[in-house]
């Protein structure tokens, strides 16, 4: 502890993040960085860092350990193009509510805004995929920079913070005082519900007859699964989850009728046109959850329940929005509601089950013969991990069949790039996801088309002893975008078929463990072996080519429109 | 565009840096035009004012000023009907440049 100390505005900037709590830097050196990783030399003992092989790797890196851990993840990169390469991750961040703190290095300040070597700005590009960016300059505001930077970051709605650090700040010197940011004047980080609004709330829960949750990450950032079940149990509510909400809830749990959305379950989409009251609580109604918002849940009255006053209307017009953190918003109104036992309207979903699990679920799962199914190589993984690894996907088809055919048993298990939907988000999400909560297995879901994206950081998880278990659906198709062309494009396979290297001679590169299944036979031995010990591991599975993920909401659709098949619509009561 | 009117929303923040291009910013994505912008110190010792007029639906800028107000160096930020005393001028103007071009004619 350097306090009081005259020191470099290097050293005061890892000095105070270790006061801040930091233990893991993911980052990549360059010029104008180099102050401070000079410093970073000497506090190896207090920091790890995790050297990336591009700086995409270490922002998607830190927002899979910021998601297990639920606390900020630490990006440190240099200017230029270093800033720009992890621009994708902060809007990915910015979007899917992931606390970040990005600290980028500048030029010189006298050099700025003279297209000097290396200089972007960088403050620029990212006001607007970012919840606050900052320009430090002078050594005497890094500790009150970085203090914010994570108090912002981390409360309210959480979410990526960029500072930008010019070389002469870093080389300068300040005395040192560790600093703590709890408030901050324009910035309300929690607002607080009013009684008048969660009586009338209770009011409405108590009086509906059908009424539904839709609940998403929210209630996993806010801490609230446990609240959401006590609300659930306690007015006998059935409940859907967004893509990002996945977790937060037991998949064993008997309120809970599955995925919302585009390729969600059939029942909760039905559920959702289906019930009187709409309680929707840390979702911000995606369109991919809402389809035609026209026609979305427009026989219900709606509460919603953000701590974000912008999502509150922005899509689905409500009769009642509760600004508050969902934790807290649940824990009152599970108090104020009465009981209640809404057994029909619960089991409702019965008939939409059937149908989804003799049309889809079973053809797909348990197929008679012929090549494996992506899903069906899922569902064996979800079944030997039995709910309790951490689930990580890349973005397409993989995604949506990792999100169907897992099964969780507690929270913070299922981590995907759901709003921006960034290709090549999955592998090194997986590897901080791994170095953030070492102590479970972690399983990646991901294609041939999004591994390729970032397939470089494998050196990463091999340099980091990160022991990932890669399952790489392998159809040497993009298979989302082939399956839209398939449907809506008359199978006009524009530029979505792949010529793919070996994959198991690229993970023998990397010195990594490999097996390749063809058939069904050998994949739950092979599954076996992956899951045998804690290294690294690459599971090659050659799928069928031609997948559709279904069910599916075409685009535009309301989400009671389900296709069950290639031209054919689900029938509700049929 | 359903019952469009000028607006004129007010914003109460911080003297920031960058601040005026990332509110700038909030109109872009929507592709909204700023019919006038003011930026200046506030009555309030260390407040800046944002006074912005634009063109919109009562539903597009409830949207814009709670997207304003949720940046984190933004304190308060408002929205009201142009006052009649501005779209006297707004009309007055108009009028008359219609009319100039009427005489060029």
């Amino acid at each position: 502890m350097k306090e009081g100390q005259n020191i470099s505005g290097a050293d005061i900037l890892l000095e105070q993040i270790i006061s801040l709590g930091v233990d893991t830097v993911f980052g990549y050196p360059g010029g104008a960085i180099i102050p401070v990783y000079d410093k970073l030399y000497d506090y190896s003992d207090r920091l790890r860092h995790i050297l990336v092989r591009h700086e995409q790797g270490a922002i998607h890196a830190a927002q899979g350990y910021a998601r297990v851990q639920g606390r900020p993840g630490f990006v440190m990169v240099t200017s230029g193009p270093g800033a720009t390469n992890v621009i994708t991750g902060i809007a990915d961040a910015m979007i899917d509510s992931t606390p970040l703190v990005v600290v980028a290095g500048q030029v010189k300040s006298d050099l700025l805004g003279t297209d000097a070597f290396q200089e972007t700005d960088f403050i620029g590009m990212t006001s607007p995929i970012s919840k606050w960016s900052y320009q430090i300059r002078r050594p005497e505001d890094i500790a009150w920079a970085v203090a914010r930077a994570f108090y912002i970051a981390s409360t309210g709605r959480p979410g990526p913070v960029v500072l930008d650090f010019p070389q002469d700040v870093q080389r300068g010197f300040a005395e040192y005082h560790p600093q703590v940011c709890n408030f901050i004047r324009s910035y309300v980080a929690v607002p607080e519900p009013s009684d008048t609004v969660l009586r009338m709330a209770a009011e409405m829960i108590d009086t509906a007859a059908r009424p539904f949750v839709v609940f998403g990450q929210g209630v996993i950032l806010s801490g609230a699964e446990k609240e959401l079940e006590a609300f659930l149990d306690k007015g006998d509510i059935p409940a859907g989850s967004t893509l990002l909400g996945l977790s937060a809830v037991p998949s064993a749990n008997p309120h809970l009728k599955g995925m919302l959305g585009m390729h969600g379950n059939i029942a909760p989409n039905i559920m959702t046109q289906n019930c009187d009251l709409l309680i929707a609580v840390g979702m911000r109604f995606d369109d991919r959850v809402t389809g035609n918002l026209e026609t979305y849940a427009r026989q219900a009255r709606v509460i919603h329940i953000d701590i974000d006053a912008s999502e509150i209307g922005k899509n689905v017009p409500v009769d009642l929005g509760i600004l508050g953190d969902a934790k807290e918003v649940l824990t009152r109104l599970t108090g104020l509601i009465q009981g209640g036992v809404r057994r029909a309207w619960k089991d409702e979903d019965v008939k939409c089950y059937e149908v989804e699990n003799s049309r889809v679920i079973e053809p797909e799962v348990h197929p008679a013969e012929g090549l494996l199914n992506p899903g069906e190589v899922v569902a064996a993984v979800a079944e030997a991990c039995g709910g309790k690894a951490v689930i990580v996907t890349d973005v397409g088809q993989n995604q949506m069949l990792a999100a169907r055919y897992s099964k969780f048993v507690g929270s913070r298990s299922f981590i995907s790039s759901g709003g921006l939907g960034t290709m090549g988000f999955g592998l090194p999400a997986a590897i901080g996801a791994k170095i953030g909560d070492p102590g479970r297995t972690v399983c990646l879901f991901v294609g041939d088309g999004g591994l390729q994206m970032t397939e470089q950081e494998l050196g990463t998880m091999v340099q980091e002893g990160a022991g990932v278990k890669i399952v790489l659906l392998n159809n040497n198709w993009l298979g989302n975008v082939r399956m839209w062309q398939e449907l809506f494009f008359n199978r006009r396979y524009s530029f979505t078929k792949m010529v793919n290297p070996d994959f198991g001679t690229l993970a023998a590169a990397y010195g990594v463990d490999s097996a390749t299944v063809e058939d069904r036979d050998s994949l739950a031995p092979a599954i076996a072996r992956m899951l045998s010990d804690d290294k690294p591991f690459l599971l090659n599975v050659h799928v069928r080519e031609e997948t559709l993920v279904l069910p599916m909401i075409p685009p535009g659709k309301s989400v009671d429109e389900i296709l069950l098949d290639r031209n054919v619509f689900f029938e509700y009561g049929r | 565009m359903e019952d469009e009117k000028l607006y004129e929303i007010t914003a109460y923040t911080e003297n920031q840096v960058g601040l005026l291009s990332s509110i700038a910013g909030i109109f872009t994505r929507r592709s909204m035009n700023i019919e006038k912008l003011l930026v200046y110190p506030s009555r309030i010792e260390g407040i800046h004012k944002f006074k912005i007029l634009t063109r919109s639906s009562e539903k597009l800028i409830q949207a814009v000023v709670l997207q304003i107000e949720k940046k984190v160096d933004v304190v308060k930020a408002f929205y009201e009907v142009d006052d009649e005393r501005s779209c006297r001028e707004f009309d007055f103007v108009s009028n008359f440049l219609k009319e100039r071009e009427e005489i060029n004619k």
